[in-house]
């Protein structure tokens, strides 16, 4: 396999990731099983990449002051447990259910994606006492609005075990699973929507370094194919987040659907096949 | 309860602040470290061999082992193109790791906030397990 060809794909991918809001390594995957990759160092080296991305646009956030650093750092200690988790089970797993279990979670963050509600406000529940003792209130400012907002999150207690699961899934499948992790945030724990990425942002950094250590002990790293991936996503994802910013076009979000929708079904497929 | 008691009595106005402010830092700084030390090495590698596949693996190697190996080399100055590949794997994956270390200690030494240093000092703890895995 080409290098070229791998930073080339790996370009596309981190655009694709950075202008869908899915991220770099639900379309990095199948994009390497298709140039011929096994699929299991397709997931070790997108892991990989997975750090970098993260942590270049946590340190942007972070310092925008968006990000929940208590919420994130609590929710970490369920996130690595089940990346470590996860990236075990991958290492003894035949390929077949890998292929599925893509496929299924390509689907389901697409379909999330698809109903996505536009900017989730802050919740107006009423605290719980575990969420209380965690002291994890925030504020931002927003500057759409010009106003600081002052948030509180709730069911912490739900987030813990929740984001296990999405550590679980970001480990075994080599992804960030970010599209969960916020869901998570929404859903479960009331945050804005601001926040909650921000933050899914921060947490997914850890996650895919506790995945990438599992992977790098199973041998699975090859330095000479990873350094191109690395370069290209990075490079994809930061012109995909400048133009984000100029365009935010609808014909071009329902594009980038329609590619993943067939990258999740081709997964899907191949999977399902193989095991007939 | 105000903000300032929230977040412990560190220096300053704005502990919370300090924190941000260091842990973004330090993302920043690591995964452009990381990319230029990547991009140099393939670029090296290119120019020095005409081609553009890397050849090597890591297996059997504990992620401590590899970057000891790897500073090891570079104190003696063996610079070469697989060096610099390596040196940008292990710094964008000591990236993370610090920036929890980095607030690990803060939380324990600075906010004194023993319920976070727990958290962090937990997922620390983990993270130099993993990496010692082989």
């Amino acid at each position: 396999m080409l290098p070229e060809a791998l930073f080339l794909v790996s370009v596309a991918a981190g655009f694709v990731g950075a202008m869908s809001g899915m991220g770099g390594g639900v379309v990095l995957i199948p994009a390497l099983t298709l140039l011929g990759m096994d699929i299991k160092q397709a997931i070790a080296i997108s892991i990989v990449s997975v750090v970098a991305t993260s942590s270049g646009a946590a340190a942007a956030y972070v310092r925008d002051r968006l990000t929940n650093l208590k919420v994130g750092m609590f929710l970490e200690m369920f996130t690595i447990v089940g990346a470590l988790a996860g990236a075990s089970l991958t290492l003894v797993v035949p390929q077949q259910p890998l292929y599925v279990a893509f496929g299924l979670v390509l689907l389901a963050t697409w379909t999330t994606l698809l109903f996505q509600r536009q900017q989730a406000e802050a919740t107006t529940a009423r605290q719980d006492r575990f969420t209380r003792w965690l002291d994890c209130d925030g504020s931002y400012y927003d500057q759409a609005s010009g106003q600081t907002v002052r948030y509180h999150a709730v069911r912490a207690y739900l987030g813990g075990p929740l984001m296990c699961g999405a550590g679980l899934i970001a480990g075994l499948l080599g992804v960030g699973a970010g599209a969960i992790k916020v869901l998570i945030f929404d859903v479960a724990m009331g945050l804005p929507t601001k926040v909650a990425t921000t933050t899914s942002n921060l947490i997914i950094g850890v996650t895919a370094l506790a995945g990438t250590s599992v992977y790098l002990a199973g041998g699975l790293i090859d330095p000479g194919l990873a350094a191109p991936v690395i370069l290209g996503i990075v490079l994809g994802a930061f012109v995909g987040t400048r133009l984000l910013v100029r365009l935010r076009n609808q014909v071009i979000r329902r594009f980038f659907l329609i590619v993943l929708l067939a990258l999740g079904v081709e997964m899907l497929v191949r999977g399902v096949r193989g095991a007939l | 309860m105000s903000e300032s008691s929230a977040l412990g009595h560190g220096r300053g106005a704005a502990p919370a602040q300090d924190m941000e402010t260091l842990v973004g830092y330090i993302l920043q700084v690591g995964v452009l470290l990381s990319v230029a030390l990547l991009a140099a090495g393939l670029l090296w590698h290119w120019a020095a061999t005409g081609s553009s596949r890397l050849d090597y693996t890591l297996a059997g190697m504990s992620f401590f082992q590899f970057l000891l190996a790897d500073l090891q080399q570079a104190l003696a100055g063996a610079f070469r193109p697989r060096l610099l590949v390596s040196l940008g794997i292990a710094t964008l994956l000591l990236t993370p790791y610090l920036r929890v270390a980095a607030s690990f200690l803060y939380f324990a030494l600075v906010a004194r906030d023993g319920k976070y240093a727990t958290f962090t000092g937990f997922v620390w703890a983990v993270l130099t397990y993993s990496l010692f895995l082989r």
